[in-house]
């Protein structure tokens, strides 16, 4: 698996990096294995699709590119959007080739936003 | 001392390429790959002799029922201990949870308390920290130094007539700290007598001369994969007297003395903690494993690990004068194992790990099954290169070159 240029590129100026102040949904997710944490803060629309997202975290180069550029892909979609995208959406925005002992770290962000949506409807 | 170019050409993995790169294996702490020999008595058992033990008299249950003993007989001896006092599990995981279950959750009570130590890995740590939960007993921590030496102070201050257990690493996993065992074993029969001492002793019988008889201890833990033997093989040694005492762990086939349907009665050891059909093939591997291991001479593996681990953190420490790497963990291969652990700066352990693969270098990346002691150096994450038998210094010279070259793919 080879570093892209993008993957590089986000990772040293991650998007949408920073906190948002309330009212807003907030999400911590763990990757116990490594360590990594993110933290997804969101504001959904009426009809339930993300408005504003902004993600802090700690982490390696896989997990903070996706955290990254799915903050700027999800904008508008909403909780069936982002399952029809799925893990292997972003897969694909990392450049599609994303080994199995990286996965935990790919999809850090997604398992995040997911819970979102959920925490939006409980609330 | 062996010759490694020898001993490589027993080991039929080191012949892979990765990525059209040849392996270069540094994650034995982990597990170890096997020599041809292990492979073959494996093979061997299944072709010649696959039979279950303990359930018959034809010829093929009574030859592997043989080979399992055979193979037990030679743990004992290689730690020197009885024969009867060795019990096969699957892991050193299974064997410290065994223990848990067993004497644990019979002797330790409301009130009592139980030592670890900041090193231990989690399988030394959780299953204690769970008993004293539902129990309500007090877990206690050793601290360690900022070389994540442990403090004997400390334990001496937490040693009192409370404690029940005192669990404890032999060499850390994360670290490769050798903890000083007999200052240890020495402190809590003066101030603790009646307290346990478990050792999980995963990182050192791979690795070091192990003596039972010498240790101090009550009980230890090792894996099998980690000395060369297959996956599945595992061993807790305890000492016979109190092995006696103690109630089984898992109730059904081979442990039973006379089943009635008004009561059970327990077979003797080892058997009383062997119930179902064990790993027989693993156990069978795990022999020829030690004879492996007895016939390079323990003594000449630490010294040759003990070479590698000081050259390797001269070489490490030119790179961080040069600002380019963090090292943890002792600085003096006297006091350390073949376990050498770093992060590159600026860069995360598993980005590190994923540059060096495409070098086809196998190292370790994460919080390796120790998440305290990670977090006590203050990262999230470390990069462990571990060696063994068949490590050569050329392949830790590819190492530090290619460490040279993770930076690079992050500047962009």
């Amino acid at each position: 698996m080879d570093y892209k240029e993008e993957i590089i590129d986000h990772y040293k100026h991650p998007r949408n990096f920073g906190d948002l102040e309330e009212p807003c949904i907030a999400v911590r997710e763990n990757n116990a294995a490594c360590g990594d944490m993110v933290e997804v803060k969101g504001r959904l629309t009426k009809e339930g699709r993300v408005h504003v997202l902004r993600w802090r975290g700690v982490g390696c180069a896989i997990s903070t590119a996706a955290a990254s550029m799915l903050s700027e892909k999800v904008v508008g979609m909403d909780k069936s959007d982002l399952e029809k995208f799925g893990v292997d959406g972003v897969v694909g925005l990392l450049g599609g080739e994303i080994n199995a002992g990286r996965m935990k770290c790919a999809t850090l962000a997604y398992n995040a936003i997911k819970k979102l949506f959920d925490h939006a409807t409980n609330s | 001392m062996f010759d490694v170019k020898k001993v490589r050409e027993d080991f039929p993995i080191l012949s892979r390429k990765i990525g059209g790169a040849p392996l270069v294996y540094l994650d034995s702490a982990a597990t170890s790959q096997k020599p041809r020999q292990v492979l073959e008595a494996i093979v061997d058992f299944y072709t010649k002799h696959n039979a279950n033990i303990h359930r018959g008299v034809h010829t093929l249950s009574t030859e592997a029922t043989g080979m399992v003993d055979e193979a037990r007989g030679k743990v004992a001896k290689f730690i020197n201990a009885r024969t009867e006092e060795i019990i096969f599990v699957r892991n050193a995981t299974e064997g410290l949870n065994l223990i848990a279950y067993t004497w644990g959750r019979e002797n330790i009570k409301k009130g009592d308390a139980v030592v670890v130590s900041l090193l231990e890995h989690h399988s030394n740590l959780v299953p204690w920290q769970v008993l004293c939960e539902e129990v309500g007993a007090g877990l206690r921590v050793i601290e360690v130094d900022d070389e994540g030496k442990l403090k004997l102070g400390s334990l001496e201050e937490l040693l009192d007539g409370r404690v029940k257990l005192v669990a404890v690493t032999a060499v850390s996993n994360v670290l490769g700290t050798i903890t000083p065992l007999a200052e240890i074993s020495a402190l809590i029969k003066k101030k603790a007598a009646a307290a346990k001492l478990v050792i999980d002793g995963a990182q050192l019988v791979p690795h070091m001369k192990t003596d039972v008889a010498k240790l101090g201890a009550d009980f230890m833990a090792f894996s099998g994969h980690k000395m060369l033997g297959p996956t599945g093989s595992g061993v807790i040694w305890g000492k016979k007297e109190i092995l006696e005492g103690m109630k089984p762990f898992l109730y059904g086939g081979d442990m039973i003395g006379e089943v009635k349907l008004t009561g059970t009665t327990w077979a003797g050891l080892p058997s009383k903690f062997e119930a179902g059909t064990p790993d027989i093939a693993g156990i069978i591997g795990l022999g020829a494993a030690v004879d492996y291991l007895t016939n390079l001479g323990m003594e000449n593996v630490r010294e040759h690990e003990k070479e590698l681990i000081g050259y390797a953190l001269g070489k490490m420490e030119k790179l961080e004068k040069e600002g380019l790497v963090t090292i943890y963990g002792p600085r003096s291969a006297e006091e350390r194992g073949g376990v050498l652990t770093f992060n590159v700066v600026g860069v995360h352990a598993h980005d590190a790990a994923q540059v060096l693969d495409k070098y086809g270098i196998a190292v370790r990346s994460g919080q390796h099954c120790g998440a305290p002691i990670v977090e006590r150096f203050g990262q999230m994450a470390m990069v462990r290169a571990s060696f063994y038998v068949y490590t050569s210094k050329e392949e830790i010279d590819f190492l530090i070159e290619k460490i040279r070259e993770v930076p690079k793919v992050f500047s962009i």
